[in-house]
């Protein structure tokens, strides 16, 4: 049990640092800019993809033990990963609605962006390599979530200074962002000290 | 009149580029556009699974509630990864296999979400395809122009072929791809707003 458990920390903590979804993956980049802009976001945007990065990670693993060692199983890949991924949207959306209908009504206009993003979906393409087994899926798939939220909580902090007078006019905005987003990327790098093969 | 359709159709060339302007579709161009022939391979990938995307799914009627058509959406374009995974595999087999992650995840892209309902379905059909079309260029140009300077400074090649020495191994790592964007996304607001400047004065 114990080992078990470790095997879920240790994937959790790879997946928030060494390969944090947007910093080594570019993984969502575009919604966790947008996620950034406003605090309360962050908190949605952020619960909502850990959950469904979690949840879709155990959900997928049984279906890329039985198909991804088949010569042809990864071409199905997509179409499940979306199928997994839309059902735990309108479970989620439906269990919102029932227990919770003011923050249904708060969220549902941005909570497609949250569910149906690369930071989700990369999640469950990299199980497979990383994950090995339902421990480490569901460690991975945690880890992703809360590295994204890592992410956006960085851009957040730097959100308003970017969008400032005092940054020239050609960088300010998504231009600098990026490039900060690089100098934080370029650190973790250097000190996982590997470069990404995707 | 004529001038107000040509600036329209082109927007997502360059005034509205999904890479360098909006946004949308980065990770491909940013962690996998390391060299042409990637840029080559990826490009073919994103036109054959978003532009057939969005022309079947114009076709899905809008009385289905939105929660529901995004859903179809990702469905059909995970659908069409299998025609292109297949036939990428079939012509680029290494640069394919190399990249197929990011062409795995044009499934869920964003221009298939954001900029079909706010823009490609709001126009007509015919219009629309040229629309779309542009969008994906700009897409194209810019992975070009980010494989194109990689290659060359991570491995002093183009399209495989030896021109120079390689003189910055790092320019093939995921930060030098944040960075490159990045400049290359003020460039484009610098000369988009000198173009506004000259139009408007």
């Amino acid at each position: 049990m114990a080992e078990v458990f470790a095997r879920m920390i240790s994937l959790a903590m790879i997946a928030i640092f060494s390969q944090n979804a947007v910093f080594d993956r570019a993984f969502g980049v575009d919604v966790a800019i947008y996620a950034s802009r406003k605090n309360h976001h962050i908190i949605g945007f952020t619960v909502a993809t850990t959950v469904m990065t979690t949840l879709a990670s155990a959900a997928a693993y049984p279906f890329d033990i039985m198909l991804l060692p088949t010569k042809y199983g990864y071409l199905f890949m997509p179409l499940i990963y979306v199928a997994i991924v839309s059902i735990l949207y309108l479970i989620g959306l439906f269990v919102l609605w029932r227990a919770f209908p003011k923050v249904f009504y708060r969220v549902k206009q941005y909570a497609h962006l949250a569910v149906f993003n690369l930071a989700v979906f990369g999640a469950l393409f990299l199980n497979y390599n990383f994950g090995k087994g339902f421990a480490g899926y569901v460690g991975y798939g945690f880890g992703t979530g809360i590295g994204f939220f890592l992410a956006c909580f960085l851009l957040n902090i730097v959100h308003e200074r970017f969008n400032s007078e005092k940054i020239p006019r050609m960088l300010r905005g998504y231009p600098i962002t990026l490039i900060f987003i690089g100098i934080i990327s370029l650190a973790l790098n250097v000190l996982v000290g590997y470069m990404t093969e995707f | 009149m004529k001038n107000n359709n040509k600036s329209f159709s082109l927007d997502g060339l360059f005034r509205q580029n999904i890479v360098l302007v909006s946004g949308l579709v980065t990770a491909p161009i940013i962690i996998a556009c390391t060299t042409l022939m990637h840029a080559l391979v990826l490009s073919i990938g994103f036109f054959m699974i978003s532009y057939l995307s969005i022309l079947i799914c114009r076709f899905i009627p809008s009385k289905i509630a939105y929660t529901f058509r995004i859903m179809l959406y990702a469905l059909v374009a995970a659908a069409l990864y299998i025609p292109t995974i297949l036939f990428l595999n079939n012509i680029y087999p290494e640069a394919a296999n190399q990249v197929m992650l990011y062409i795995e995840l044009m499934a869920v892209n964003s221009l298939l979400f954001a900029k079909t309902e706010s823009r490609f379905y709001l126009i007509p059909f015919g219009k629309m395809m040229i629309d779309v079309f542009v969008y994906i260029a700009g897409f194209a140009v810019v992975a070009f122009v980010v494989g194109f300077v990689r290659e060359l400074l991570a491995n002093g090649t183009l399209f495989g072929t030896e021109v120079c020495p390689a003189i910055m191994p790092a320019a093939s790592s995921p930060f030098f791809g944040f960075i490159l964007v990045g400049l290359l996304a003020a460039l484009c607001r610098a000369v988009s707003e000198r173009r506004k400047e000259r139009k408007d004065g």
